[in-house]
């Protein structure tokens, strides 16, 4: 849970970290959305090789009015692209009704090893904030050998 | 030569002309931003020494407030789960 001011302040810690790592994006606001709710979308290049694309991390949240001024996150998106590695990770959380009643679980992750050519559509995953996905997508970056796709589980 | 894309707490020490503790001291105190790859091992993006040596890192600030708009889709375009009984019909 969290009020609209803590919001702004995670947004604003998520954004100088990519920014203190050399990544280039515009500032991210937190917005109103038209049912009531609030949530950021943006997007980040990394630096280093931009062939065939520089690599890019991108974050959405959205979080639902829960009791008066709080706010409780509902779905997220991390998502790392790493195109002169050819490859993704990510994290997700959406579609909660789908996921628990075939999976049991809320949220989920993808792996590919080639970019766009999973071994498996979704991988169990277990919940994370945006801090920690910018931890995990960093330690990946740049680094060459595998992804580790094989050692997660895959729920198809 | 090609330029390294990260560096180690050693680099950034022979570079700054200061003793690798120091470097160290510097990132727990988050002074020099670096990826903790584990308890022993940092790694700094040259673009963030870069940054760092500039006086150009950012402290955090509270984002600011957009403009309403509709909620974007999250998840837009990914294969979803299919329930069992749907995806053995698919199969037949």
């Amino acid at each position: 849970m969290a009020t609209i001011p803590e919001l702004r302040g995670y947004l604003g810690d998520l954004s100088a970290i990519l920014w203190n790592f050399g990544a280039v994006s515009p500032t991210p606001t937190l917005d109103p959305y038209d049912d009531g709710s609030y949530g950021f979308e943006f997007s980040v290049l990394l630096p280093g090789s931009a062939a065939p694309k520089p690599a890019m991390i991108k974050m959405m949240e959205t979080w639902e009015p829960a009791r008066a001024g709080q706010y409780t996150q509902v779905e997220y998106e991390y998502d790392f692209v790493e195109y002169p590695l050819d490859r993704r990770r990510a994290f997700h959380r959406h579609d909660e009704e789908d996921f628990l009643r075939e999976f049991g679980v809320a949220v989920h992750e993808h792996c590919e090893e080639v970019l766009k050519k999973p071994a498996c559509d979704h991988y169990m995953g277990l919940p994370i904030d945006g801090y920690e996905a910018i931890q995990r997508f960093t330690i990946l970056w740049g680094q060459p050998g595998p992804l580790g796709c094989s050692a997660l589980r895959c729920m198809k | 030569m090609q330029k390294k894309q990260f560096l180690t707490p050693a680099d950034i020490a022979l570079e700054l002309n200061i003793s690798t503790s120091t470097v160290l001291r510097k990132i727990h105190a988050q002074e020099i931003p670096a990826i903790v790859v584990s308890d022993r091992i940092y790694r700094i993006p040259a673009a963030a020494f870069e940054l760092y040596k500039a006086g150009r890192l950012k402290s955090a600030q509270p984002a600011p407030l957009g403009r309403p708009r509709p909620r974007p889709r999250i998840g837009e375009g990914e294969n979803k789960p299919v329930a069992a009984g749907v995806a053995a019909l698919r199969r037949a």
